[in-house]
């Protein structure tokens, strides 16, 4: 028995599934992929699978994994990559099947990008807009916690910050706080901007990154 | 995807419900394809996608060179009402063009209270409602399914229906439109030619008159329709046509397994079940064919669960060499097998042992009625012995909880009918104390579920009048308070929703102004009870001057011309009469394997009644 590492990206429709539907989408292709995988022992065998952060809904993966068990002895890693390509929609394509390097609980940082078209304000309007709300002195956001609704300013987080404006919209690309220790989301920004400010616009957002504490990247 | 989808998607629960794409889902090149048919199920993805008609029809339809069928459901009011903010018109999965484009509109009736929701969504979809003020020939509404069976409160808005299993009858049908598109015919001429085909019912072509009393004087075929419309069937089950593969949904949905159907109709012959007559006569698949279409599904969904579906699957003549064959494979392959439908008169240890060697589900009785005079009266053929020993067999094997499924209301009931249902769940709690071989260490959970009887077409109760809101209430009081300890636990449904029922299981015509009336007035999703409001569908049967109690409450005179009597099952109005009777003596009738009882049904030619018994 062998873990290893399969890399895939979470495009289109598929973005729209939440993490707990991905998780059966993937746990039925493991099984259409006839993959000989390692269950667990008990009434119910289950497949391991370990995601190493899941995805909010709406956002698309460019470098999201699952790390399984195989049987080593009877497949190798090329062919689990194609089989199980061969298994899932086109709106998640394996991009590669690896050792893993690191743990997922090493985790600590997840880079975004988003792009924000505007809905009935111009792109000029909407980036007024996105300037003087980064002018306050703070950013109150909530968010759900296992200890209920916890209240803080978003302001320390978006040192990373970058974005512009161009015709379509705004682009923004920002580093932020990920893992099971401690993760924020982009879509606080957003729903703070489009709360305080009363603009509406459509949110296009991609993970494209992890790391880890010293940045290094998630492998 | 249509314009304006994308920035509704992440505004709404579940997206997923909404955005198509799945694994097996069919997509044609437009070019080549001259009939496009919608497949619409009157509820939201979840519910529909868990069908399996609905799953045949589809791969079925798609088989089909220069036909594309899509799928169609119902949003749920969240993306409704964005959708209507925005004028988004209610569109096909796979494409994502709106429906209204479509040659053929067809709506699967699998439930009375799913009406509202069909108007709902050709509101959505900006096709008119009545069929009367449909010109031209596309935009054909068709509907089929258990509840076609009374399809007359639907009449002013469907063209046509199909009258039992669609695997043939709906391809003749999209071959008939197809040459009719080719032609340039109208409407009406289309239509004239479609009740020629067996199984096609075209309310149009029919006239029906009233009395005075409110009872239907006559129902008068037109223009060369048939007096009376047969249902159609498969009569060959194994030859019959079985998908492949089925559409794998990405969220997950109600019934989220390989379903493979063992057998169509049922032996049994309860009273009160509609499915038992309509499906008459019992047809088997074989057990190597049935196995060959668990192993295609399973290896072209992915799927780890199987699920035998049929009305009674534990009356399946080859039930354990079934399972033989299935556990050669499924066990290797970590696949577990659930049975629906168990009996509890031939639930056994071996199917036990067999169906929880991978996987283990809650197991499920249904008793109907709690005493025996009861039972003998609905034909349920149970012993109270019977169950004792079954439920004394699961907590041998070491189940812990048990689910009991019952009605009220049911014709002759009592209060100690009732009190009875109490007393029988007592019994099984008893049982398991009483058990040397139970689990040490765990208590036992007894459920009773207790439905309202909703008297039914084409039963031997659908003369009966169904018991008042009142009296159902009063009953469900009785029930909870006969209970006496807190392993039972009492559930039962909405009084209100099994009333509505009752109207539109044995209504008219006439209810199709008060439908409209109730569409206007913001009716959808009465299947739920978040949405469904009596008060609503009142203010709708006032506006309309109908008395709803006309229909549901009312005992009909066994000579009372039926709205359903020109439609034919293949069971006649003379054996339900019959069976009628038989219920008020409280004499049952042997099952179909026993006894043949003359029901009507051998005039298909096929099945259990040409077989030797």
């Amino acid at each position: 028995m062998k873990t290893v590492r399969v890399w895939f990206r979470k495009t289109g429709a598929a973005c729209y599934i939440s993490h707990l539907d991905l998780t059966h989408c993937m746990a039925r292709a493991l099984h259409r992929s006839k993959i000989p995988l390692w269950y667990t022992q008990g009434f119910n065998p289950r497949a391991h699978m370990v995601f190493a952060l899941p995805l909010p809904l709406g956002m698309a993966g460019e470098r999201e994994s699952v790390d399984i068990k195989i049987e080593e002895d009877k497949i190798s890693m090329e062919e689990v990559a194609q089989r199980l390509s061969r298994a899932l929609p086109p709106t998640l394509p394996v991009t590669a099947v690896t050792e893993p390097v690191m743990k997922p609980g090493k985790i600590a940082f997840a880079s975004y990008e988003l792009r924000l078209e505007p809905e009935g304000e111009t792109a000029d309007e909407l980036a007024a807009a996105f300037a003087a709300l980064l002018e306050q002195p703070e950013i109150p956001v909530e968010k759900h916690t296992k200890s209920g609704m916890a209240h803080f300013d978003l302001m320390p987080y978006l040192g990373e910050l970058r974005w512009s404006a161009g015709e379509g919209g705004l682009l923004l690309s920002m580093v932020l706080p990920a893992g099971s220790e401690k993760n924020i989301s982009p879509f606080l920004l957003t729903e703070a901007f489009e709360k305080q400010r009363g603009v509406s616009f459509l949110c296009r957002a991609v993970r494209n990154n992890l790391y880890d504490a010293e940045r290094k990247i998630f492998e | 995807m249509i314009p304006g989808l994308e920035k509704i998607l992440l505004k709404v629960q579940k997206p997923g419900r909404y955005a198509g794409g799945e694994l097996n889902s069919i997509v044609k090149d437009k070019s080549g394809v001259d009939v496009r048919f919608a497949f619409c199920f009157p509820d939201i993805y979840e519910v529909g996608m868990s069908h399996l008609g609905m799953k045949i029809l589809y791969s079925l339809l798609n088989r089909m060179e220069g036909v594309w069928c899509e799928r169609v459901f119902a949003p749920w009011t969240d993306m409704e009402a964005l959708m209507r903010e925005r004028g988004i018109p209610l569109y096909a999965l796979e494409s994502g063009d709106p429906v209204a484009d479509f040659d053929i509109i067809g709506f699967t009736l699998q439930y009375e209270l799913s009406y509202s929701n069909v108007l709902n969504m050709l509101d959505l979809a900006g096709v008119p409602l009545l069929a009367r003020d449909r010109q031209g020939l596309s935009q054909l509404v068709v509907a089929g399914g258990p509840c076609a069976c009374n399809p007359e409160p639907l009449a002013d808005f469907v063209d046509l229906f199909f009258l039992g299993e669609g695997e043939e009858v709906d391809c003749e049908l999209v071959e008939l439109y197809r040459e009719h598109k080719r032609r340039g015919s109208t409407r009406a001429e289309f239509l004239r030619a479609a009740a020629q085909i067996p199984g096609v019912y075209v309310p149009s072509l029919y006239e029906v008159t009233y009395r005075e009393d409110g009872a239907i004087d006559a129902v008068t075929p037109r223009e060369g329709a048939p007096a009376k419309v047969k249902k159609r069937l498969m009569l060959d089950m194994d030859r019959s046509y079985f998908p492949e593969s089925f559409v794998v949904p990405y969220i997950e949905i109600v019934h989220d397994r390989a379903v493979a159907e063992v057998f169509r109709g049922c032996i049994r012959g309860c009273r009160f079940c509609q499915a038992g007559f309509l499906y008459r006569p019992l047809r088997e698949k074989s057990v190597g064919v049935v196995n060959d279409q668990c192993r295609s599904l399973c290896e072209t969904t992915g799927y780890d669960e199987i699920s035998l579906s049929s009305l009674s699957t534990s009356d399946y003549s080859a039930l354990n060499p079934l399972l033989d064959k299935l556990l050669t494979w499924t066990k290797e392959e970590k696949t577990g097998i659930s049975l629906p439908s168990l009996r509890v008169d031939n639930f056994s240890t071996e199917v036990m042992d067999k169906i929880s060697s991978v996987r283990r589900s809650g197991l499920t009785f249904a008793p109907e009625a709690g005493t025996q005079r009861l039972r003998d009266v609905i034909n349920k053929n149970v012993t109270e012995d019977e169950l004792m020993r079954t439920v004394t067999t699961a907590f041998s094997g070491g189940w812990s909880s048990v689910k009991l499924y019952f009605m009220i209301g049911l014709p002759t009931e009592t209060l100690d009918d009732v009190a009875g249902i109490a007393a029988l769940g007592q019994k099984v709690v008893d049982a398991f104390y009483a058990n040397p071989d139970k689990k040490k260490g765990r208590g036992v959970s007894v459920t009773l579920s207790a439905s309202g009887f909703v008297p039914k077409a084409f039963t031997p109760f659908q003369w009966e009048p169904q018991d008042t809101i009142e009296t159902l209430r009063e009953k469900q009081r009785h029930l909870v308070s006969s209970v006496t300890t807190r392993k039972i636990s009492c559930n039962y449904h909405d009084a209100d929703t099994s009333f509505m029922e009752a109207v539109f299981a044995r209504g008219d015509r006439r209810l199709g102004p008060v439908l409209l009336k109730a569409h206007e007035l913001g009716c959808r999703f009465d299947g739920w009870n978040d949405y469904f409001s009596l008060a609503r569908w009142r203010e709708a049967f006032a506006a309309c001057g109908v008395s709803p109690e006309f229909y549901a409450n009312r005992r009909r005179p066994f000579d009372e011309v039926l709205p359903w009597d020109h439609l034919d099952y293949g069971v006649t109005k003379e054996f339900l009469r019959r069976e009628c009777e038989r219920a008020y003596a409280a004499v049952t009738t042997p099952n179909c394997r026993e006894a043949c009882s003359a029901c009507g049904a051998a005039c298909f030619g096929g099945g259990i009644c040409h077989e030797n018994r």
